[in-house]
């Protein structure tokens, strides 16, 4: 006869079994053995035909940190983090408070400011590679207004990379904005409700108690913005192809150019773990000094 | 009984040999609906199944798309059997990792005779033929007839490199452009540099880079150098740079410059992509190869371009063979060039070629010595790319001759 | 007074902002009705020759419905799958105490660290393994599987918010895990449903790399997969594609918009009285 503690320990942990397993089947078998594999090939010179043969150890590495683009495309990863975590989020935010609020028109609002996010990368891209024409694009109305001759921001070495930090912004914000608002529902209204009889007016209310609620909402949005810099590929390609002379690519557009389309894979995979590597640094060193884990709500 | 039960057995083995006779052929390729290679393909098939009984399934995918499927598509059941290719570095990658077929036992010499030697060569590698070839393209000068007049310049003085630059400067005197060019899709940008390649080192010197290495010879260096000459008259339009190659052939269309170094597609492009959807019309616009250098190893006939066709994968059948003999044969490709669609690679179909452009061309490869493939498709996904790397950075001002040689040689030998 | 200057100034910043959200969308739209060499010299006005074809023949074309229809196919499946399995998961990870819960929470963060572009090759090569290459498995199933950290991570942190009484009252009542989640946690996480579905549903949508490596038979092309049909070697149909492109926006913004609804549910609950 099984003891009550132990039948309940065993249906806790059949329970937490049962609930894990789907997820952690598929995650494991299309996405942590692909990474494995992808490792394992960035030791080898591949061309992606057959099975890798050539074995060249850390050669892909080395000639990685030597190389000038890529050390660029390093770079540029860090301009986009900047311009997310210092511009784009507070930004987000402020819209999220501006209007969670029940103002007139706040749906509209939301729907046109997460519209950007629903655009497919590669339209995004092209509408945008024409607004900066300096022929006939918005740019070139712009300046002809004032009797200019406008210039081709895609086109110049020095100006491309902002061209790109707009376009990056304009597409994400809203997706930020969406986590702040379903963060700021969770809070509750009891405590809302009582700043409101206290006296305290919205600009009050929104610094002294709803941003600091919001803190582990914020915690994840940097999170996944940080993250999510890193990985930006889909919409700098139709862009400006991570031109003009190599001067706006990300590391993943760098993967893509300068390894899957040139056929050497093991190159390509080399700087995808990379990238892994400099994720998971962040990750760990985000979890240590700014995620405490908190042991709430845990039975 | 006994007979008839044989006439049975037999008529039954007959039948289901005949029936395990019609292959169903997977024919991949991209061009669209609206391209004029369309109706000849159609044709093909058409004729193809009613002779033989055989099925056809053609699939169409995109340039871009293409070029980043294709990889896994051969290492997959669903591959094609017939397939579109540039040949060059690609092909032999391709056939080195096995995914093609030798067809060399089912092509018969009768048929090998009617097509362009030199392009049937295109297709082999080493003593194995793997494909066959469908037509060719030639890169020249472009150039807006009007526009050259009003610079006062003669087109059919222009033999020397140093002649095409003092025509440039005197166009841009003039206050026109003098070239349209696409720097963002880079390709439009490597004609050039290769050309003066094939000017300054000639066959024989490629030949030996290829297989020794030596790309950074002083030939090729020239080649440089005589490109930053160019590059400094500043010859190019506006924010060239972010200018892909359908906009190069629209502002040419437009006749928003004087010259396009292009192929000779350009001759359909350049109104497609025109505002007016008219473009230039045949009265505007001429066409010249790229003029000589000065102590180049080249000859003055040798030509840059293309040779493109089918390749057929591993384990294609014997009638996708046949299929593609059909088509690229002398009655399609003499409709087809009628038309206007390529250049056919078939003897005696050019003469079907009623545009003065596309016939031109003809001549000009029928005549060529040496007909290079274009660099970033001979020397493979690679080397190719950083060719075109190469060649907008220096036409971007932003490396030295030598620096793009060198980069050349080190992608060479990296690939070794 | 200084309420409805504060008023004026909110809504100016707002239609600012909306402004430059919508031209770049108006301009996508508008191009659809302009023929291709009028994109390049008119790209903002109206257009001057209104070309009504290039959307009239696509709304009458078989294949731009089928291939709306597969993606949406792809896009609510792995919705569908992501939701369950990403809540299941980290409806664990929020509640449960347990020894591996950090450990494993963390290995799921690892789908968020790796570009996708990188794991195309492998992940091709295991789909055919599994003899699923040509069917729509093929491109549900990667999705899934890339789609469940940020989910994970998203429900988690919902989870955690979620206030202590609930669970001790059912709890005390007798109430397994499995009761639980079902009768409260996932009625009472609507905004954090929303947002997930809103996200994973986008994401595969505007998927492209995928599913052109994994689909070979034109009846199961995405949407993006369709726009090759207007891309010829040497020719775009610009205006063509700018069409095909404005009205697979209509059945994202209508996802959008129907969800949007229970992400305002909370609000409208409890409303600050102005």
């Amino acid at each position: 006869m099984r003891s009550p503690k132990s039948e309940a320990l065993l249906s806790r942990y059949s329970t937490i079994i049962i609930f894990l397993i789907p997820a952690l089947t598929i995650f494991t078998l299309f996405v942590v053995l692909p990474i494995g594999e992808a490792a394992y090939y960035s030791f080898y010179r591949w061309n992606g035909y057959g099975d890798p043969e050539k074995y060249v150890g850390f050669k892909n590495y080395a000639y990685l940190f030597k190389n000038r683009v890529f050390i660029l495309s390093l770079k540029n990863n860090f301009y986009i983090i900047a311009i997310s975590l210092f511009i784009q989020l507070p930004f987000a935010l402020l819209i999220a408070l501006m209007i969670s609020d029940k103002i007139k028109g706040a749906t509209f609002f939301r729907t046109i400011f997460f519209l950007p996010y629903i655009l497919a990368e590669i339209v995004t891209g092209l509408i945008w590679a024409y607004i900066y024409d300096g022929n006939y694009g918005l740019v070139a109305a712009v300046w002809g207004f004032f009797g200019a001759e406008a210039p081709f921001i895609i086109a110049d070495k020095d100006w491309a990379l902002v061209a790109v930090l707009i376009v990056i912004f304009w597409k994400f914000f809203g997706i930020h904005m969406m986590i702040y608002i379903a963060g700021l529902q969770a809070i509750s209204k009891e405590v809302l409700e009582a700043a409101k009889v206290d006296g305290a007016g919205s600009f009050i209310t929104a610094i002294r108690i709803k941003i600091p609620m919001l803190i582990p909402t914020i915690k994840l949005s940097v999170f996944l913005s940080l993250l999510g810099s890193l990985q930006l590929f889909d919409i700098i390609m139709p862009l400006t192809g991570g031109g003009p002379s190599n001067v706006t690519h990300s590391m993943v557009t760098y993967l893509y150019y300068f390894g899957v389309m040139r056929m050497k894979i093991g190159f390509g995979s080399a700087v995808g773990v990379i990238i892994f590597l400099i994720c998971l640094f962040i990750a760990i060193g985000y979890q240590r000094t700014l995620m405490r884990e908190d042991n709430e709500n845990r039975f | 009984m006994k007979t008839f039960l044989k006439l049975f057995f037999s008529i039954f083995i007959l039948a289901s040999f005949s029936t395990a006779k019609a292959d169903t052929i997977k024919w991949l390729h991209l061009f669209g609906d609206d391209d004029n290679s369309m109706p000849g393909m159609l044709k093909a098939v058409k004729e193809f199944e009613e002779k033989t009984g055989h099925t056809v399934v053609m699939q169409y995918l995109e340039n871009e798309s293409f070029k980043a499927k294709l990889p896994t598509m051969l290492q997959s059941n669903d591959r094609p059997d017939i397939f579109y290719s540039w040949s060059g570095g690609v092909m032999y990658d391709q056939a080195k990792a096995g995914f093609l077929r030798d067809i060399s036992g089912v092509v018969p010499d009768s048929y090998l005779q009617t097509v362009s030697a030199a392009a049937a060569d295109a297709f082999t590698y080493g003593d194995q033929r793997v494909g066959l070839p469908k037509q060719v393209a030639q890169v020249a000068w472009w150039y807006n007839k009007d526009l050259i007049n009003q610079a006062g310049v003669d087109v059919s003085k222009i033999k020397m490199w140093d002649d095409l630059l003092s025509a440039v400067q005197q166009v841009k005197d003039a206050g026109i452009t003098p070239i349209c060019m696409g720097g963002k899709d880079k390709w439009p940008v490597h004609f050039i540099w290769t050309h003066l390649h094939i000017r300054n080192g000639g066959k024989a010197l490629f030949i030996d880079s290829l297989n020794n290495g030596g790309w950074g010879r002083p030939e090729y260096i020239l080649s440089g150098e005589q490109m930053l000459e160019l590059v400094a008259l500043e010859p190019f339009q506006k924010g060239w740079l972010a200018a892909t190659w359908p906009d190069q052939a629209g502002f040419f269309g437009d006749g928003k410059c004087a010259m396009a170094f292009m192929g000779n597609w350009m001759y359909g492009a350049q109104a497609a992509n025109s505002a007016s959807g008219e473009g230039l019309g045949d009265d505007n616009m001429g066409m010249f190869n790229m003029p000589m250098t000065k102590g180049g190893l080249g000859d003055s006939g040798d030509t840059l371009g293309g040779i493109n066709g089918w390749l057929f994968s591993s384990s294609a059948p014997d009638s996708a063979v046949e299929l593609i003999m059909h088509y690229v044969s002398k009655e399609i490709q003499t409709e087809d060039a009628s038309n206007g669609a390529y250049i056919p690679i078939v003897k005696g179909a050019d003469a079907a070629l009623e545009n003065p452009f596309l016939q031109q061309v003809a001549k000009n490869i029928a005549n060529s010595q040496y007909h290079q493939i274009f660099y970033d498709q001979f020397l493979g996904a690679d080397i190719g790319r950083v060719v075109n790397d190469v060649s907008t950075d220096l036409a971007a001002g932003i490396i030295s001759a030598e620096e793009a040689t060198q980069a050349v040689q080190e992608a060479w030998e990296f690939n070794q | 007074m200084k309420t409805g200057f504060k008023t004026f100034y909110l809504y100016l910043f707002l239609f600012l902002m909306a402004a430059m959200i919508i031209i770049p969308l108006y301009v996508s739209v508008m191009g659809g009705f302009k023929h291709t060499g009028e994109l390049r010299t008119n790209s903002l006005g109206l257009p001057i020759n209104w070309k009504f074809e290039n959307y009239t023949s696509l709304l009458g074309n078989s294949d731009f419905w089928l291939f709306l229809w597969n993606s949406t196919v792809y896009a609510v499946g792995t919705t569908f799958f992501v939701v369950l399995f990403a809540s299941m998961t980290a409806f664990i990870f929020a509640h449960v105490k347990f020894a591996a819960n950090k450990f494993l929470y963390n290995y799921f963060l690892l789908g968020l660290m790796f570009p996708f572009a990188t794991a195309i090759l492998p992940l091709f090569l295991r789909v055919r393994d599994f003899g699923l290459l040509g069917t729509s498995w093929a491109v549900i199933l990667p999705q899934i599987a890339f789609g469940l950290g940020f989910s994970i991570i998203l429900f988690r942190g919902f989870f955690r918010q979620m206030p202590r009484e609930i669970f001790d009252a059912a709890f005390c009542d007798g109430c397994s895990y499995t009761q639980f989640y079902f009768r409260f946690t996932l009625p009472l996480s609507t905004p954090i449903l929303a947002t997930v579905s809103v996200i994973t549903l986008t994401g595969s949508w505007n998927n492209y790399l995928l599913p052109l490596i994994m689909i070979n038979d034109e009846s199961l092309y995405s949407w993006p997969m369709g726009i090759m049909v207007f891309r010829g070697e040497y020719f775009t149909d610009w205006g063509k594609i700018l069409a095909y492109v404005s009205l697979t926006l209509v059945p994202a913004v209508i996802f959008f918009f129907a969800l949007q609804k229970y992400i305002v549910a909370g609000l409208t609950g409890g409303a600050v009285k102005e």
